[in-house]
């Protein structure tokens, strides 16, 4: 299975990865041109803290082995496929009680911005081969790569 | 870094920071938390985007953007692009206060300091007895000058500047040709596939700095003395206690203090208070702020009845307007902060703007015109009135009063600081030769929030470099942010050494000097020029360094070109997106030391800097075999 690797130490914080995903996840084009940097239902799955030293620091999810935010999940809406190692979340199912938000122990899920109640999460981009904010990460600060189970 | 005013990025001005972390509207101060992460090609000057192959970024995986260009082209380029405009933005300025000399002398307007006058003619060779006349050429040969094309070489430079100088920028080969053609050349230089040559870019900043410093600075603030009256010392409040919110109160903001020469002359003019009072106000008061509150606070002797004083500078606006007790704001120029915009609206004040150059989205253009200054300036009046009657019975005013110092020294020149000294620079190089004063720094430039925060840098090297004995001069936002925490009051000697304590009490002045607006760096240029023609040295070798450890524009780092090309040490806190080249970030720090004698020394520590700041200055005192 793929997971996204990080190398902090080659995040030099432009940020290109949390555009991507906005742009990846926007409602509209997936062009980056069109993608409204105002409208703050464009949100990314992905953020670049600070740590003590001023360091930029990537926040991704990490589709843990063993996730936390699945097993505090009580409607079944986050799973975790044993084959892909990815984590899902089923809106559908969903009852917006954010726990999954709270257990996260990296930080990363977060209850959207907008009134729809739903958790906002990284999907590795559903179909695409490399998940958007690797393609856009121009030291290569996070990689896409194949890890044992 | 966050403190207890959760939120809010750390001022050196605490009582400011507190009233900031207090208000219900959003300020810049807020927003540097979430601007926190910045992009690291951009602060490394590594960033193209010239052309539609780009954005290109340098890595290490590609060290040239898709036409070729390397690191040391984008950097260069981008650099002398805001060179060049901040260049162009002192040109604008002056071209300004100049075509405003020449109609005002074709009207054969009054002149505050015709001293000045007198003196720019003899600088320039104008011998001409009738006064108006003689402002119709002065202004008239600055005018030329800024016009002439690149080829011709402007005539004036050699008029004012430094000889030694002048020789060495001439063998450099970086005398400028017309003001405005060198900016656009500067342009056309740095657009998509035209040079590539770092050095050669460079080297033409050398001679936007020159432009910059001998027209944009030193012609601007004297052309400005001509008119509005020359600078005298004197005691004057700072702060939000200058507010008064009995008074229509309009707050000014920009660089062009010629702009506001006639409305300041309407508003001392007999039966104007009756206006005021026929509304329930006291009167009118301009509320300084930013730069041309300065340039109105150095020449406050000539408008003590309606100058009520320097609120702030750029960063201190919003938190300026945010109090409610300002009912029209004038703007001109930069250091507008479009974040003012919806902090008037939240509190209805009007707002009007004098020059398209920095038009805000909601106020009103009233685009400075002297042949129509009678009834602009009546317009704003009556735009006060009105929003004064409108605003004031449902706006809370709630100024902190407690904020900022009554006995601010200010009013100071390079002819109001000679005068105090006697006449001569002798009293002060007698105390720099026994060691009283170890030497000068001007602490100069714009205050910004990231240098540790809203002129925490600035207050503390200032604070490090006076307990060393060194004498600060600043001009700039810098002097705002200085003069609210009290450092240009006389009770700052405490906080300075014993040496320089002991000048300063007996004196009665503060161990840091306020000339001002970051257009008085002219100012400062014309003393150091004055004391090494009476030592018979260059600049270079002067015990002065200058720092702009919160410079925030594009025009700082024209400011600074300038004082790279007079063979200055210039500190900053952080480095002006050059790091991604090193090719240019060595000629700026290291290899100008041979050519001007100039370098950029960039050092985020505040200890640090002041330690190498005086180390240049101990070196310089024992070149000149002082001890």
């Amino acid at each position: 299975m793929k997971r996204i690797i990080i190398d902090k130490s080659l995040c030099m914080g432009c940020l290109n990865c949390t555009i991507a995903c906005m742009s990846e996840h926007s409602s509209g084009s997936k062009s980056i041109y069109e993608l409204d940097l105002e409208d703050a239902a464009n949100e990314g799955r992905n953020h670049i803290t600070l740590d003590q030293c001023n360091k930029p620091t990537p926040i991704f999810c990490r589709h843990c082995d063993d996730p936390e935010c699945v097993t505090a999940c009580m409607t079944g809406a986050m799973t975790k496929n044993a084959d892909t190692g990815k984590v899902s979340y089923d809106e559908e199912h969903c009852a917006a009680c954010f726990m999954c938000v709270m257990s996260c122990p990296y930080g990363v899920l977060k209850p959207s911005s907008q009134k729809d109640k739903k958790v906002i999460r990284c999907d590795y981009c559903q179909d695409r081969e490399i998940p958007r904010c690797v393609e856009n990460c121009p030291t290569e600060a996070i990689k896409f790569v194949e890890v044992d189970k | 870094m966050l403190n207890k005013h959760c939120g809010v990025c750390p001022s050196a001005d605490t009582t400011l920071q507190g009233f900031i972390a207090s208000l219900d509207v959003e300020t810049a101060h807020h927003r540097v938390k979430n601007q926190r992460v910045k992009c690291g090609f951009g602060l490394q000057g590594v960033c193209c985007r010239l052309c539609s192959n780009g954005p290109c970024r340098i890595t290490p995986e590609a060290p040239q953007g898709v036409c070729g260009a390397n690191a040391d082209t984008i950097v260069a380029r981008n650099f002398l692009r805001a060179v060049a405009a901040g260049a162009g933005c002192y040109v604008h300025v002056l071209e300004n206060a100049a075509q405003t000399l020449k109609e005002l002398s074709l009207q054969k307007g009054k002149f505050k300091g015709e001293a000045v006058l007198n003196r720019l003619a003899d600088m320039f060779g104008i011998d001409e007895p009738d006064m108006h006349q003689k402002g119709v050429l002065v202004a008239t040969k600055i005018l030329e000058d800024l016009y002439k094309p690149r080829a011709a070489k402007m005539e004036l430079v050699e008029k004012l500047a430094y000889k030694p100088r002048f020789d060495l920028w001439k063998e450099l080969g970086i005398l400028p040709g017309g003001a405005k053609s060198e900016v656009f050349d500067g342009i056309v230089k740095t657009s998509t596939n035209l040079s590539s040559d770092p050095v050669n870019m460079l080297f033409h900043c050398l001679t936007l700095g020159i432009v910059t410093g001998l027209y944009g600075l030193t012609l601007t603030n004297l052309v400005n003395d001509v008119m509005l009256g020359e600078p005298a010392i004197r005691i004057a409040p700072v702060g939000f206690r200058v507010i008064d919110e009995g008074y229509i109160n309009i707050m000014l903001t920009g660089h062009q203090h010629a702009i506001f020469a006639h409305l300041q002359d309407c508003l001392i003019e007999e039966g104007i208070s009756a206006r005021a009072q026929a509304v329930g106000a006291k009167g009118f008061r301009l509320i300084g702020c930013t730069c041309v509150g300065q340039d109105l606070q150095l020449r406050g002797t000539h408008y003590q009845d309606v100058f009520a004083g320097h609120a702030g500078n750029n960063f201190t606006s919003e938190a300026v307007i945010a109090t409610g007790g300002v009912d029209l704001i004038l703007s001109e120029f930069n250091c507008t902060l479009p974040g003012i915009e919806s902090i008037a609206d939240k509190m209805q004040v009007k707002m009007i703007c004098l020059d398209d150059m920095a038009k805000k989205a909601n106020a009103d253009l009233l685009a400075y015109s002297f042949k129509d200054r009678e009834e602009n300036s009546e317009r704003v009046i009556c735009e006060a009135i009105e929003s004064y009657q409108q605003r004031r019975k449902q706006i809370n005013v709630c100024i902190p009063k407690e904020h900022g110092h009554d006995d601010c020294v200010t009013g100071l020149s390079e002819m109001s600081l000679k005068g105090f000294l006697g006449g001569s620079w002798q009293p002060l190089i007698d105390l720099i030769v026994k060691g009283k004063i170890k030497g000068l720094a001007g602490v100069v430039g714009c205050s910004n929030l990231t240098a540790k925060g809203h002129d925490v840098f600035t207050v503390e090297l200032t604070k490090e470099l006076i307990k060393r004995n060194i004498l600060v001069l600043s001009a700039g936002c810098s002097s705002g942010g200085l003069e609210n925490v009290g450092l240009m009051s006389p009770g700052a000697a405490k906080l300075a050494g014993n040496e320089l304590r002991e000048v300063c009490e007996s004196l009665g002045i503060p161990p840091v000097l306020n000339f001002g607006p970051c257009l008085a760096i002219g100012r400062l240029e014309i003393i150091a020029t004055e004391v090494a023609e009476v030592l018979g040295v260059d600049l270079p070798a002067l015990p002065l360094v200058l720092s702009a450890p919160q410079w925030l524009e594009e025009q700082a780092l024209a400011d600074g070109s300038f004082g790279l090309a007079l063979g200055l040490p210039l500190h900053l806190a952080q480095p002006p997106f050059m790091t991604g080249s090193k090719l240019v970030a060595d000629v700026l720090t290291e290899q100008l030391l041979n050519i001007t004698g100039g370098q950029i020394i960039i050092e985020d520590d505040v200890v640090k800097a002041a330690d190498k700041l005086e180390a240049i200055i101990g070196q310089k005192r024992t070149a000149l075999g002082l001890t």
